[in-house]
């Protein structure tokens, strides 16, 4: 741990930021995936802001049950109370728990980082949500972090908001017009990242264009009018009704190859700009811009090997994390992770998932 | 990005059209517009086994350069405005040079899209009787005249005889340490010196194009260097600037003495410039870069004349129009936007590629079917070229109707002084710059065609009067013959007629304002 920290922080030198703790994480057998998207976690903000918090709060309940967010808030704080400024830390107990809760994770084969994200993000919002319930249920007379109490008996509850949710979640809503009697039917869904489909050469602005493109529904595909009481054709339409805090964007660059009977990875070049504006959002939220602020690749020209590492944005520099290491690069170095536009190539570094940070309004 | 100078395609003895390309499966040979179809004429490239870069670091820039007869008397042109030429393409070059953000683009003042519009009806039949006759030369002659396309690819510069069919550059100059990431081309440089090269390493050499082509070996002969800090290596002349204090402002710092080179450094703004243009009479220089802004700058003042934000992410390329009165800027939001020196904001964004746009351009050559010559209906065709290999070309239809929509209350425009176009000062400050417009805010175009045109992320575009030129980042170059070279024969008086009455056509104090062709926002 010595060489490689002390290049960084010679890298650095007094422009190293104040309080901040650049450390690779420990390789326990292909969990590259893992501390990619948790290198990309660290360096969110308000993800990091609200575990070292919860980890502050936590510490009374020293006993409390281990669970997967403890061991996340955990290794958290262990990261941000080093003393020294770089290094490696093995976030063992956190890979273990893992390990234990999900059959998935277990195995020593490769496995998929969105995957894992989206199984941490949604592990996360259980446990906060089971724990506000506890609260509520020990304490039924107020609630302490302005959450509605549950009525009763009541049929309807009201659905606890975490921070989890504050941080990740946006509301996609689902336009269906018939095409008989004009009448529009939006359905609201929520969500914790995007996945995108990819064509070859173009940019995620163009990829979220065609998620929000106009489909219609016809023939086998017809759609049931409540007012005309019968299936009718209909043009769809997704839309952004509330952009997230923090942008989550998969790439879909693992595809199932029906001919082939296995998942086939796209290399595609897909650009991605360090600043972004939505363009299917609702009226309301046009304009608002995004940063990006980290990127977890994959390594590799399939979908059964390979390694994944993640690039972070961390005031103003850009870091490369592999594992254990951690090196500095120029931001134009992100760059060379869009993609590749012929189908062999050299080059198997390829964003995966892309974080970016709301601006807000304008 | 691309230059033009004097750029000049002769038309092909034989018109077959080119068998096709073995490297650009799946990629038709022509596209359609309304005017007629544009044919694929030449492809030229290199060998793979000349290069040697590195992946995803290649930047493709092409520059058209028209050698003359060596006993070619002193040219028609360069003399009609009240600089010299020669000069002015080392200052320019010098001013923008070292500033320390990796600047990727050079220019001639006077040389590469620097044609002045009183002078650009001669300087352009000029070069046409040279390049017809070069057209009876079957071997290349290097010690003759002739149309070169110059352009870089990794670590080396190719040159390419336009009108010769062969695919393989005529010649390579490759450079070891460093990537060459821009040149330019003057044709009327004083001392021979006529090709001006610049690395990533902040080095600049200028060379004769006609002596590189005369030597046989893959290195720069008889270069000039310039370095980094401002010192020409055969000269003992000194001007190292002051470091840069500020390096969120724009300063200009001028060398201690006259005769040193560079002479100015100007420090423009943080990050990466990405493309630099001289408006065709030299007064204005406009600057895009990594920060998403476009600047424009009176060039002999120094000083910031207005500018703006993209809507967002970085600008890639940016281009002016014939007559100075709109800038085309393509970057990381996928779109054109076209910005008017008159209203001193976007006046429309050209929606169409799906990636970045990375080279877009006036197609100064082009007139609209409705000019009558009376100027009173105008229309501008521009092309833009993105990462996504299209090919878009766009009308942008012009209305002399003079009804300005914010005219001032109380009547009569307000004029300030040395502006000729002053009624939309009280709306948009001097000197100041927008930041991203609002969506809805902005009229949106739609391209007239699009076209996939390489299987590669294009790098580059350029007009010429008898073609497109269009080139991808690994350094394929193709040649599309405009409709009405490949189905009558042009003749040069009737090409020559053409660019003086586009010159004329734009009467300077009358508004024009934006047609119907551009529709409402879309959301
Ligand atoms: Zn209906």
């Amino acid at each position: 741990m010595g060489a490689a920290g002390s290049k960084l922080e010679k890298a650095l030198g007094d422009q190293f930021p104040e309080g901040e703790r650049y450390f690779g994480f420990e390789n326990f057998g292909n969990t590259c995936y893992c501390n990619s998207v948790l290198q990309a976690l660290y360096f969110c903000a308000p993800f990091r802001e609200q575990l070292l918090e919860y980890c502050a709060n936590n510490k009374s309940v020293a006993d409390a049950e281990e669970n997967l967010l403890t061991c996340l808030a955990d290794l958290f704080s262990q990261i941000s109370s080093q003393k020294k400024k770089t290094g490696v830390i093995a976030p063992k107990r956190f890979v273990q728990r893992l390990k234990k809760q999900n059959e998935l994770f277990r195995s020593y084969m490769h496995q998929d980082a969105h995957e894992f994200l989206n199984y941490l993000l949604n592990e996360l919002v259980d446990i906060l949500e089971k724990e506000a319930k506890g609260t509520k249920t020990d304490n039924e007379s107020s609630s302490s972090n302005g959450l509605k109490v549950p009525q009763a008996n009541g049929v309807h509850k009201e659905p606890i908001v975490t921070w989890v949710h504050k941080i990740f979640q946006g509301i996609l809503t689902n336009e269906t017009r018939c095409l008989r009697c004009e009448t529009v039917t939006a359905r609201d869904e929520t969500f914790l990242d995007l996945s995108l489909d990819i064509e070859q050469n173009s940019s995620i602005t163009s990829c979220l264009k065609n998620f929000s493109s106009t489909e219609t529904l016809h023939a086998e595909d017809k759609f049931f009018c409540d007012k005309c009481c019968s299936l009718q054709e209909a043009q769809k339409r997704m839309k952004i009704k509330k952009p997230p805090h923090i942008l989550v964007i998969h790439l879909k660059r693992f595809k199932y190859m029906e001919q082939l009977g296995r998942y086939k990875k796209l290399s595609y070049r897909v650009v991605f700009p360090l600043e972004l504006k939505l363009s299917n959002t609702v009226e309301e939220y046009v304009d608002i811009e995004y940063s990006l602020f980290a990127v977890v690749v994959h390594v590799g020209s399939g979908p059964n090997h390979g390694h994944y590492v993640s690039l972070v944005k961390s005031h103003n520099h850009w870091l490369f994390f592999d594992d254990e290491n951690v090196e500095m690069i120029e931001e134009s170095a992100v760059q060379t992770f869009f993609g590749s536009s012929q189908e062999y190539s050299s080059n198997t570094d390829h964003g995966y998932i892309l974080f970016y940070e709301s601006l807000g309004t304008r | 990005m691309m230059n033009t100078s004097n750029g000049m395609i002769s038309a092909p003895s034989s018109s077959s059209s080119p068998a096709a390309n073995p490297q650009s499966p799946g990629i038709k040979t022509y596209f359609k517009t309304p005017e007629g179809k544009y044919k694929l004429h030449y492809e030229k490239t290199h060998s793979s086994g000349l290069l040697h870069y590195a992946h995803g670091k290649t930047v493709t820039q092409v520059t058209l350069a028209q050698l003359k007869e060596r006993a070619a008397p002193s040219t028609p042109t360069g003399t009609s405005s009240g600089y010299s030429a020669s000069s002015g393409f080392r200052s320019a070059t010098a001013r923008l040079l070292g500033t320390g953000n990796g600047n990727r683009a050079l220019s001639f003042v006077g040389g590469n899209g620097g044609g002045k519009n009183v002078s650009a009806s001669s300087r352009i039949s000029g070069s046409f009787a040279a390049s017809n006759s070069s057209t009876s030369m079957t071997n290349t002659n290097f010690d003759g005249k002739g149309t070169y396309l110059v352009f870089n690819v990794g670590d080396a510069v190719f040159i390419c005889d336009l009108n010769s069919q062969d695919k393989d550059p005529v010649k390579s100059i490759h450079f070891s340490n460093s990537n060459p990431m821009c040149h330019a081309f003057n044709p009327d440089a004083k001392d021979g010196h006529d090709l001006l090269i610049g690395l990533n390493s902040g080095d600049v050499y200028t060379v004769s194009l006609r002596q590189q082509l005369q030597d046989v070996s893959k290195k720069l002969v008889g270069a000039l260097h310039y370095n980094k800090d401002g010192s020409n290596k055969e000269g003992a002349t000194d001007s190292t600037f002051p470091a840069i204090r500020d390096p969120t402002q724009f300063t200009v710092d001028k060398a201690k003495y006259s005769k040193s080179n560079p002479v100015a450094r100007w420090h423009i703004c943080q990050g990466s410039i990405n493309s630099i243009a001289f408006s065709y009479d030299g007064s204005h220089l406009a600057t895009v870069g990594r920060d998403g802004y476009l600047r424009i700058f009176d060039f002999s003042t120094q000083k910031l004349v207005c500018g703006g934000k993209s809507y967002y992410g970085a600008l890639l390329c940016c281009s002016w129009s014939m007559d100075g009165k709109y800038i085309l800027t393509g970057g990381e939001d996928d779109l054109v936007q076209v910005w008017s020196m008159e209203d001193r904001k976007v006046v429309a964004w050209g929606e169409g590629h799906n990636s970045w746009v990375s080279g877009v351009a006036f197609d100064s050559y082009w007139s609209s079917p409705n000019t009558d010559g009376s100027g009173e209906h105008v229309m501008y065709r521009f092309g833009s070229v993105g990462q996504d290999t299209q090919l878009l070309l766009w009308d942008l239809e012009m209305d002399e109707i003079v009804v300005p929509l914010r005219r001032p209350p109380g009547g009569s425009p307000t004029y300030s002084t040395g502006s000729q176009s002053a009624h939309w000062d009280n709306v948009i400050p001097m000197g100041t710059l927008q930041p991203a417009p609002c969506k809805r805010d902005v009229p949106k175009l739609s391209p007239v065609i699009a076209h996939r045109v390489h299987t590669e992320p294009l790098s580059g575009l350029m007009f010429t009067q008898e073609s497109v030129v269009t080139a991808c980042r690994e350094g394929h170059i193709k040649i599309w013959t405009r409709p009405s070279v490949s189905e009558t024969q042009s003749n040069s008086s009737e090409a020559t007629s053409t660019i003086a009455l586009l010159s004329t056509s734009f009467p300077k104090d009358n508004k024009a304002s934006l047609s119907s062709k551009i529709v409402g926002s879309i959301i």
